[in-house]
């Protein structure tokens, strides 16, 4: 079943969030990913640089492909529509203990 | 006699009528903890001295008369993520293998209220798999072995309640779903595994790996059994701001308060559900609905409000997991979990920024309300639970079954808004491996999910089947 662009975006979005949503990718079209954006590149190096002697190149790479796929998915967060008056889906409580 | 596979009604029944004990019952599964479960890698602790004791109590009460409900005396574990005393508290990852929490979680007061007797801790994949694992071998217990062929994974991230449950080891198991960890082992291991609505179950005294996503259920013989689990852990707790002022309590078989249209099921069919999946899956999902035809009303190809539930449930887990675990971010200490992977896993959620994770916070709320809108139309979603069996120990989940490309995303979409679903065997496919039927519905509908699983069950015995162990 071929999917689109968007669903491939959002399976990615998946993938970091459930790995075994994986499975449903197909190979080529792993292959297909683009080369990661110039933002990740360097968000990645932030974090390597927060964290300066714990990553391979290797861990690295993946890093990066990771906060890519998920830059790439957010895109879609911002295309729904929302007003200033819609609000996170928790509620703060005020506490107040005994007297 | 041979316990090993009976319901949880057989063996209350066998208690009450004072055919066996609690600590006969106790004894005979600890024993077949110890001696298989290290097959499957299943067990984390085998909790002997508290079994017995718990065991001997419920024995004394029903000697005096003094009934619990249809757990009094039935032996079950737990997800090594929901805390115990007196019992380390692992959460299946290296770090916190000695951890010890001097607290039972509140589904283990609850079931302990009931008289169930808890006799293991079972397995898990790492945190809950938050770190991004991507191939099996993902806890120090090494990889969950479904009992059906250990060739192949259990499922994860509940893998040793699934494994568990499926070999005759525990009754009934609870186990935690952040986006498809019960559903996906109870599909693999062959076995029923009901999610509860998000907030139905308390989650006090669980591992958190995301806060607004988490749910504990039941994994067991038959949607019957995950029904008289559900009705004893269900209910508001003032420990767990989450959880709701609600219960659950099962409807009976016949006559079915549901169906529309009298006695029929308005059924829709997720687009794609059964194209380009693995044979056996698509062919045992429609078998199942042929079952089920004099009762069904099928739509087909219906199509899921068009959301961007993969963003948001990445930024929702990567956000709240990196939080959860931040001290592990922090101290370095990722570095000592099994799966390579999950040992960098963790550092691209830092990468998240707060207003994103809000705007994901924010976009959950009409998610919410375009799907509860979508699922009203109909008394159930069913689609194959999985879209292959299980994958090989041996392979990463993207190799373990190539060329399988189909499929309907249910699980990722209904995790996100937290609306229940229930999965039951439905067959088997290649390797001689289990396969799954879902049904998803609204949230609070479990009454309905266990109904409809319920009337499958009646009419097909793949839950009642062994794999071969002894």
């Amino acid at each position: 079943m071929e999917i689109s662009r968007r669903e491939f975006a959002e399976r990615l979005a998946l993938v970091a969030a459930a790995p075994w949503f994986l499975e449903d990718l197909k190979p080529a079209q792993q292959q297909q990913a683009q080369e990661p954006m110039a933002l990740a590149k360097t968000l990645a190096e932030a974090i390597r640089l927060r964290y300066p002697d714990r990553f391979s190149a290797d861990d690295l790479t993946a890093i990066t492909r990771s906060i890519d796929g998920r830059l790439r998915a957010i895109e879609r967060l911002y295309q729904t529509t929302l007003t200033n008056a819609d609000e996170p889906d928790f509620v703060y409580s005020v506490y107040r203990g005994a007297d | 006699m041979d316990f090993a596979f009976l319901s949880v009604v057989e063996l209350g029944r066998l208690l009450r009528e004072k055919k066996t004990t609690a600590a006969e019952l106790a004894v005979y599964f600890l024993d077949r903890l110890e001696r298989i479960g290290p097959r499957y890698n299943a067990v984390v602790t085998v909790t002997r001295e508290r079994a017995l004791a718990e065991a001997a109590q419920a024995d004394r009460e029903i000697h005096q008369g003094i009934g619990r409900g249809p757990l009094h005396g039935v032996p079950y574990g737990v997800k090594d993520l929901i805390a115990t005393k007196d019992y380390p508290t692992t959460w299946g990852a290296e770090p916190y293998r000695q951890q010890k929490l001097d607290t039972d979680a509140t589904v283990v007061e609850r079931l302990g209220a009931a008289g169930a007797v808890l006799v293991a801790k079972l397995a898990m994949v790492e945190l809950a798999g938050g770190m991004g694992y991507n191939q099996p071998n993902a806890s120090f217990t090494g990889p969950g072995k479904t009992p059906w062929n250990p060739g192949y994974w259990s499922g994860g991230s509940s893998s040793g309640p699934g494994a568990a449950v499926a070999a005759g080891l525990v009754p009934f198991a609870i186990g935690s779903e952040t986006s498809g960890s019960i559903l996906t082992p109870a599909a693999y291991c062959g076995v029923t595994g009901l999610r509860p609505t998000y907030g139905l179950v308390s989650r006090h005294g669980a591992m958190a790996l995301a806060w607004t996503m988490d749910k504990l259920g039941p994994l067991g013989r038959s949607a019957e059994d995950c029904g008289i689990v559900l009705e004893v852990i269900a209910g508001p707790d003032s420990k767990d701001a989450s959880s709701v002022a609600r219960g659950f309590r099962p409807h009976p078989l016949t006559p079915s308060p549901f169906g529309r249209g009298g006695t029929r099921w308005k059924i829709g069919i997720p687009k794609g559900a059964d194209k380009d999946i693995q044979p056996e899956v698509a062919a045992n999902f429609r078998a199942a609905l042929k079952v089920l035809g004099d009762r069904l009303d099928i739509v087909e190809d219906v199509e899921l409000p068009d959301l961007p539930y993969g963003a948001v449930a990445g930024l929702i887990i990567a956000a709240e997991g990196a939080s959860a675990f931040d001290d592990l971010l922090k101290d370095g200490r990722l570095s000592q979990l099994t799966a390579p992977e999950d040992r960098t896993g963790g550092y691209p959620a830092l990468a998240v920024s707060a207003p994103d994770y809000l705007r994901a916070l924010r976009v959950r709320r009409p998610m919410q309300r375009a799907l509860d809108e979508f699922l009203k139309k109909f008394d159930a979603l069913a689609a194959p639970t999985r879209n292959t069996v299980a994958t090989p120990l041996d392979k990463s989940f993207r190799d373990g079954w190539p060329g399988v490309t189909g499929g309907a995303n249910v699980i990722g979409p209904t995790n996100v808004v937290g609306v229940p679903g229930v999965s039951v065997p439905n067959g088997f496919g290649v390797q001689g491996l289990p396969t799954g039927l879902s049904f998803t519905a609204r949230a609070f509908d479990e009454a309905k999910l266990v109904t409809l699983a319920r009337l499958y069950q009646s009419r097909t015995d793949w839950h009642t089947r062994r794999p071969a162990i002894d």
